[in-house]
């Protein structure tokens, strides 16, 4: 178990490197092997880590440039495990899921490659092997929508590409800057994580530096106005590339946030809590009713997952551990239901080569199962209690609750724009008579599809009713970063904050 | 008295008419005489401040300067040459090889 | 006894996940048997439960952890007293009853596994609503039950009018549950638990303003739920689903939710009076409001459905005043004889091939004898008349505002029963009574089967007799709720009973004498109120042109004008500038030695006025 990590990281890249051996028609049964030992490889990892440890377990570290502190240095904690397991699922699901015959091995070694990616930047503990598996990430997601896409795949690629490593780059000048900080202060170099967070910084600098930082990870994740790139990319990606960028991608950004700008920048945090909220809350609004309007299911879906990051943001400012464990756990509902969403959109779009409602309507009379679990997603979107939705958005609201309750009311009228724009969409597409003659006779989901779908709509219901496994260790890590940023605060009202939000008032 | 101010002038006058030459000129022979003017009026600049200092390095630096025109002229004109046997024009516009 | 907690609480999700794995296959008449006896056997175990609770022992139990995060700890908890097993017990039975019905009502429809699936379903869900032991809890039953609801409106969805109306219920519903939730999350940030016994020690220690705010924002999620004016127009549109669904859920259980709500918090609600004042208040708006708008409706289905809220907002008005036990007495009996009076209009409705306009029927009561008496009885208790079961809880209702010194609620509440009588007797006249209009547009009416009369007969029994059990109801409620203390004198109570009494009767008699004649004058259509009180008083079109159409309006104007044109255009037009700044100065690269000189120059020229200006040292 003692390099079990590094093995999770770098196992997808070699098999992807061995895939190019494979033989072309063997290749799809070969990816789906490679992804399911990847996600048994996470699982045992899930098995190896100590629920009542709070801090990185399973760390590794090897000196890289050893001048400049630079290392390779990776460890998993509460916050990261789930986000890394949800990344091998659902590769493993999307590749079940996964039909399309062109250059099969091409797309199937990019996606190994981008699973390497992901599962890196969740397990880096220094911060430029962070940044270096950040941008690695964009590689194989430019590939799979330029080359698997849709006709406007070239523009929607490169927009995706260019706006993300914009927001990326101005991260990098941050983190050399807070390298040089950071040896400025202590005389040694170190680009060590967990350095970094022990590292008490003059409010000043935390402000400048939270924006660099800040501006990077709200383009991935993406946060109102940034967020336009989002529904070219997944308009023109292949069905597998939206499973992957919805479940996983956006998730690098908030997971980002939780890593670096709370525990690193906790005076700059506070004092930007209400802009970001803010901004937050227009992102949650105004998402919800571009998605009321939009007329393709798929872009529906995009910007329906906008919406539900907007929540998951407000949940990780409100500084309090039922906010930011409800993020995380949001974080992987959102994944877990996006994915199957998009995957959904895929299977009638396989079918009809449209993804217009317009042309769908009484698609529960021809393909009933279809409709079942479209529906228990559509719930699970919506949040309803017991399954896998609620449970984070209702601690992210609970908590941000405490921060600003009429900002809270704001948000939480997403719950029932989400109910508007879920339901009409459902209503165009399921309900109704047959009128359009091409939907009569559709194939209902089969064998591979299902096999694909069952899982997660089995995950919705199971960890709609016993999240606990999840949440514990999530809670964990979470109260011990929230007393790292209490202690290293130089703001006396920071800290003052920090512990408001944090406690239940008693009886007066 | 003439004084260094003068030669300042001099030299100044002198780079420019290289300037104007330098842009005006469409003959490659003429640009040629254009940038040597232009080296020689630095060259008047650089005796001139050398004097004035007392500092014999200015002048020294003039030497180089007149060496290094004189190897690039030889190796421009020889190219100059080639050229116009090639084409029969020394004629700027008709060089135009390299657009981006 | 926690086995029979679990018996009761589980066997209805057995019902259905067993039935849904059939939904897809062609009617079994297994699946309806077999959810039946389930949900019967969940009513037997009420009943022992029911037996079993008394002044010391209530069933609490804690099955397993749900979420926990922070300090926040909510567990899947049960607790059974004396509230949860009276609607324990009034749920499974009409469940029960609605269930044997529909084996006979749905018996054509080609999704009747799915409809039992959804059926049972939904009890599991009202059943974990009444029975948590905790906010949240509640809260998931009521998500639930608001689930189920979507799926039984919408259960014919090829309709057009079925899905938008599931839809329109839901979304309202939602806009309601936002209320509660806000008021869970001031809770928890207040008290640090969401137990109900935690809460409810804790409670009176807080600021009264905090307290003020729990109540009305548990409230607002109340009215959504019990569909409570501003958000009442869904109710009557979810008449679109299947006559058993409208018995079931929007007369006799999910409906009255709100009212649980407010009876269950009732010691957050006896410390802010100025809060149950105004449920009380808005409580006797919707009693008159509703029922004006049943005078004029030509619907069946949807008369009934004002009925409902009317009732409802009697039920509003006890719990409003402090009368808990009342309200619960009035939830009660309501369930009994609204379901019936649905139920039976299930049958006039299979008899006249699903035509709901009472205009077109008249005089069925020579083809359907027993359904004709099973719905006169319904509506003589909803009128209130002795000794049917209405009566008891409705006058208790009336006494309470009296006694309370409201009497504006109390001349509201009292107009209010006039109009019942009215409305009800309407409805009976021009279905059972009359000339027989049906003939002449060619029905064929004919009575259900006999199974499904039968199935009926208990809710009939208890429409009757109900109203004996007031005294061992209060006795039993009154041990957990706090209790009414009437300071009325005896003799002015009994005026009271007296006069509502004779404004019920009246109405009756009005009713009765006006539609043996064959009613009002078609001219009565074109007067102003008429048309008001049809048109559902515009709400439903404001909504629609003062919510809907702006809303639709104002998404489409921010993607396509603010999304596409301005935030996605800066983006695109920052790439278009530097595009375009390549490509004009890829121009410079002409290729042309004197134009490059001359940028040459240029550049030159540039530095030399650095050189002279800009001196960042000195």
């Amino acid at each position: 178990m003692d390099h079990i990590l590094s093995l999770i990281i770098f196992f997808p890249l070699l098999a992807g490197i061995a895939g190019f051996l494979v033989n072309k028609d063997s290749i799809r049964v070969y990816g789906i092997v490679v992804s399911a030992l990847e996600f048994s490889l996470t699982i045992a990892l899930w098995i190896g880590f100590d629920n009542n440890i709070d801090g990185f377990q399973f760390v590794e570290h090897a000196s890289l440039i050893s001048n400049f502190g630079m290392s390779y240095s990776i460890g998993v904690d509460g916050i990261s495990l789930f986000l890394v397991i949800l990344s091998t699922f659902m590769t493993m699901i999307a590749l079940i899921g996964l039909n399309i015959e062109k250059d099969a091995k091409n797309l199937i070694i990019s996606i190994l490659y981008l699973e390497m990616t992901m599962v890196g930047v969740f397990l880096s503990l220094d911060v430029i092997l962070f940044y270096l598996f950040w941008e690695f990430s964009l590689v194989p997601m430019l590939y799979i929508i330029g080359a698997w896409g849709s006709d406007r795949r070239i523009y929607a690629a490169i927009k995706f590409f260019l706006y993300t490593f914009a927001g990326s780059v101005l991260m990098l000048v941050g983190i050399l800057y807070m390298g040089y900080f950071y040896f400025q202060q202590t005389g040694i170099w170190s680009f060590s994580i967990v350095d970094w967070q022990l590292l008490s910084m003059p409010f000043n600098l935390q402000l400048w530096l939270f924006g660099a930082f800040f501006l990077a990870f709200a383009i991935k994740v993406p946060m109102f106005p940034f967020h336009t790139w989002l529904p070219y990319a997944h308009g023109q990606a292949p069905t597998i590339g939206s499973v992957i960028l919805a479940a996983v991608l956006l998730k690098m950004g908030t997971y980002g946030m939780v890593r670096f700008l709370l525990p690193l920048f906790p005076d700059a945090t506070i004092y930007f809590l209400m802009p970001i909220a803010i901004v937050a809350i227009i992102m949650v609004i105004y998402a919800a009713m571009v998605a009321y309007a939009q007329e393709d299911m798929k872009q529906v879906i995009a910007y329906s997952s906008i919406s539900h990051m907007g929540i998951i943001i407000l949940g990780i400012f409100a500084i309090n551990a039922e906010g930011i464990t409800g993020s995380i756990f949001l974080m992987i509902s959102h994944g877990i239901v996006s994915g199957a969403l998009f995957m959904l959109v895929g299977c009638i779009y396989d079918r009809r080569h449209t993804k217009n409602m317009s042309e769908f309507g009484g698609l529960a009379i021809s393909m009933p199962t279809f409709a079942t679990i479209y529906g228990i997603m559509l719930m699970a979107s919506v949040g309803l209690p017991l399954t896998i939705g609620f449970v984070g958005e209702f601690l992210s609201l609970m908590g941000f609750y405490k921060v600003n309750w009429l900002m809270t009311l704001f948000a939480g009228t997403g719950i029932i724009l989400g109910a508007v724009y879920m339901l009409t969409l459902y209503k165009r597409s399921f309900f109704g008579e047959i009128t359009n003659e091409k939907n009569r006779g559709l194939k209902d989901l089969h064998g591979r599809e299902l096999v694909a779908l069952v899982p997660l709509v089995a995950l919705v219901a199971i960890l709609g009713i016993y999240p606990k496994p999840l949440l514990e260790p999530i809670d964990l890590s979470v109260k011990k970063m929230l007393v790292l940023m209490h202690k290293k605060a130089v703001l006396p009202d920071t800290q003052d904050f920090i512990l408001k939000v944090n406690t239940i008032k008693g009886g007066e | 008295m003439i004084t260094l101010t003068h030669y300042l002038v001099l030299s100044g006058i002198l780079f420019s008419i290289g300037l104007v030459g330098v842009m005006k000129r469409k003959n490659l022979l003429m640009l040629f005489f254009s940038t040597e003017i232009l080296l020689n009026a630095v060259n008047v600049g650089f005796a001139a401040v050398s004097k004035y200092y007392g500092d014999l390095s200015g002048q020294m630096f003039a030497f180089f300067i007149i060496a290094v025109a004189a190897s690039e002229v030889a190796v421009g004109l020889g190219l100059l040459v080639l050229w116009y046997k090639k084409t029969g024009s020394t004629d700027l516009d008709s060089i135009q090889m390299m657009k981006g | 006894m926690e086995k029979y907690l679990y018996i009761a609480l589980f066997a209805p999700l057995v019902g259905s996940l067993v039935t849904a794995f059939f939904a897809q296959f062609p009617k079994t008449l297994f699946t309806g048997i077999f959810t039946s006896t389930l949900i019967f056997i969940s009513f037997v175990s009420s009943m022992i439960l029911l037996n079993y609770v008394d002044m010391d022992t209530i069933v609490h139990v804690e099955m397993m952890d749900w979420i926990s995060a922070g300090n926040l700890s909510i567990p899947f908890g049960f607790v059974v007293d004396q509230v949860s097993v009276i609607m324990m017990v009034t749920v499974t039975l009409v469940s029960t009853v609605v269930h044997v019905y529909s084996i006979g009502y749905m018996d054509h429809d080609k999704s009747f596994n799915r409809f039992f699936s959804y059926l049972s379903a939904f009890v599991f869900s009202m059943m974990i609503l009444v029975m948590s032991d905790n906010f949240v809890g509640l809260f998931i039953g009521w998500e639930g039950v608001g689930l189920c609801s979507w799926l039984l409106i919408g259960f014919w969805y090829h309709k057009h009018s079925a899905s938008w109306a599931a839809n329109e219920a839901f979304i309202m519903n939602r806009i309601a549950d936002l209320g509660m939730l806000m008021g869970l999350f001031l809770i928890y940030w207040q008290i640090g638990s969401l137990q109900y016994d935690i809460v409810f020690a804790n409670i009176v220690n807080l600021a009264p303003t905090t307290v003020t705010w729990i109540g009305i924002f548990l409230f607002i999620g109340a009215m959504g739920k019990s569909a409570q004016f501003p958000l009442h127009t869904w109710l009557a549109d979810a008449m679109e689903g299947p006559t058993p669904v409208s018995a079931l859920i929007h007369a006799a259980t999910m409906v009255t939710a709100g009212v649980y709500l407010v009876v269950r918090a009732s010691e957050i609600y006896v410390l802010i009076p100025e809060v149950g004042m105004f449920i009380a208040s808005l409580g006797a708006f919707v009693a008159v409001f509703a029922a004006s708008m049943a005078l004029v409706n030509r619907d069946l289905k949807r008369i009934i459905a004002y009925s409902t809220l009317s009732q409802l907002g009697y039920m509003f008005v006890a719990a409003g005043l402090g009368a808990y036990w009342i309200a619960l007495f009035h939830l009660m009996t309501h369930a009994f004889f609204k379901s019936l009076l649905f139920l039976g209009a299930g049958n006039v409705m299979h008899a006249m091939d699903d035509e709901l306009d009472i205009k077109k029927m008249g005089g069925l009561y020579s083809a359907m004898k027993p359904t004709a008496i099973l719905m006169s009885i319904a509506s003589v208790a909803l009128a209130g008349i002795y000794p049917f079961a209405g009566f008891f809880s409705k006058d208790k209702i009336l006494e309470v505002a009296f006694n309370d010194g409201s009497y504006l609620l109390w001349f509201a509440l009292f107009i209010g029963a006039g109009l019942t009588a009215f409305y009800s007797f309407r409805l009976v006249m021009l279905v059972f009574f009359g000339e027989k209009v049906h003939e002449k547009l060619g029905f064929h009416p004919h009575e259900a089967k006999p199974f499904v009369i039968y199935a009926l007969t208990p809710l009939a029994l208890l429409a009757i007799v109900a109203g004996f059990f007031e005294h061992s109801f209060h006795e039993f409620t009154t041990q957990l709720l706090s209790n009414y203390e009437f300071t009325l004198e005896h003799s002015v109570g009994m005026i009271l009973i007296f006069a509502t009494s004779a404004i019920a009767i009246s109405g009756i008699a009005f009713a009765v004498f006006k539609y043996k004649r064959g009613g009002f004058s078609e001219n009565i259509e074109n007067w102003g109120i008429y048309k008001l009180l049809s048109n559902q008083y515009y709400i439903p079109k404001l909504y629609e042109v003062a919510i809907m159409k702006p809303f639709t309006a104002l998404s489409k104007f921010i993607w396509l004008e603010v999304d596409m044109r301005i935030v996605d255009s800066t983006v695109d037009m920052i790439a278009k500038v530097i595009y375009g700044t390549g490509e004009k100065a890829r121009k410079m690269q002409s290729g042309n030695l004197s134009s490059m000189l001359r940028w040459m120059v240029v550049g030159i020229i540039v530095l030399l006025v650095l050189a002279i200006f800009y001196r960042p040292m000195v």
